[in-house]
């Protein structure tokens, strides 16, 4: 019993972490962030500008 | 997307319209940093909008247009007249002001009206305003097209004058100092590349006008070189005398909440002099393609 639970527990929060990256964060941004921190890519900076002048 | 540097950093630009926009994506952390006006600088500070003015877009490059027949000659020729500035935000806003006192005008003498930049000129040319305070393009747009001309250049009344400044998320400079001391060196490298002669202005007036802006190449071409000096991009260290004149007189005339100390606002930790930073750029590629 307390091995269903563990294992239905973990069912859930991998449902909702992989439903979670997937509606809020994007796959693709993970794995770019990921690249970025382990060095191997350089981050990239996004600069906005404002044409009111 | 441009590869932007030596050292394989990307930058990308995106394009705002509104205020209230850029401020949620900066508390959102979607872009790390952006140019906007000073007076905005400041207030997003006082917002407690954890940012910091780093550096500035460039120096000058605004103008007072009036219709090319006006009768208007001086500053005081404005009075009881319409002017339209760009935001209430803006250093041209202060500059108004600004002239105002020193002419000896009260504040209300002028009737300031705010228009997004690009209409500026059609309402000029409609005579629904007698005059307008902008930054380029716009300012050289009704003289290009044969309906304006300068009252004065800011570079007359206000030397150095400050418009954008660029703003760099806090967490950004504590967290990668080198990605934004790469900004920063290249956008110093690119104003000095820029103010280096006529044939670099006009390769960075074929790229922005086509790839940027979306203007048309001659006019790009006229704001950059009639004349030279019209919009500079070298010197563009935050000071702290310029934007404490700034700060003041838009506290002043209610443009923001508070006072802020410079110190609070602006990070110039990532100055260098230009001939400390060596960067070999012959010409833009982008040009060079273009062609």
């Amino acid at each position: 019993m307390k091995l269903k639970v563990l294992l239905g527990a973990t069912a859930w929060l991998l449902l909702i972490t992989i439903s979670h990256i997937a509606l809020n964060i994007g796959f693709d941004k993970l794995a770019k962030q990921y690249r970025v921190m382990t060095g191997q890519e350089r981050g990239e900076l996004i600069v906005g500008f404002l044409p009111v002048t | 997307m441009t590869t932007h540097s030596e050292e394989g950093s990307l930058f990308s630009s995106y394009k705002f319209t509104d205020w209230p926009t850029v401020k949620e994506a900066l508390i959102a952390k979607e872009i790390g940093a952006v140019f906007i006006l000073a007076p905005m600088a400041m207030q997003l500070r006082l917002d407690d909008v954890p940012v910091k003015v780093c550096y500035l877009g460039h120096r000058d490059g605004t103008a007072i247009i009036v219709g090319k027949d006006s009768k208007i000659r001086d500053f005081r020729d404005l009075e009881g007249k319409v002017c339209a500035i760009p935001s209430r935000f803006s250093n041209q806003n202060v500059l108004m002001h600004r002239m105002m006192r020193e002419w000896g005008m009260p504040f209300d003498s002028i009737e300031l009206r705010e228009l997004p930049p690009p209409e500026h000129p059609t309402a000029l040319l409609a005579g629904s305003i007698d005059a307008y305070i902008v930054g380029e393009p716009f300012a050289a747009k009704a003289e290009v097209d044969g309906f304006g001309r300068v009252l004065y250049h800011t570079k007359d009344i206000w030397e150095d004058f400050i418009s954008c400044v660029l703003v760099v998320r806090e967490d950004l400079i504590v967290d990668e100092p080198e990605l934004v001391q790469e900004l920063i060196d290249g956008i110093a490298k690119s104003g000095k590349w820029l103010d280096g002669g006529m044939e670099h202005r006009m390769d960075a007036a074929e790229v922005t006008a086509n790839h940027y802006y979306f203007q048309d190449p001659e006019l790009l071409k006229f704001v950059l070189s009639k004349p030279v000096d019209r919009v500079k991009y070298t010197n563009l260290a935050p000071l702290k005398e310029d934007f404490d004149e700034i700060m003041e007189l838009a506290f002043e005339i209610g443009v923001l909440s508070d006072r802020i100390d410079f110190e609070e606002y602006v990070d110039d930790s990532f100055v260098r002099p230009l001939d400390e930073i060596d960067w070999n750029m012959e010409r833009l590629p982008a040009a060079e393609e273009g062609r």
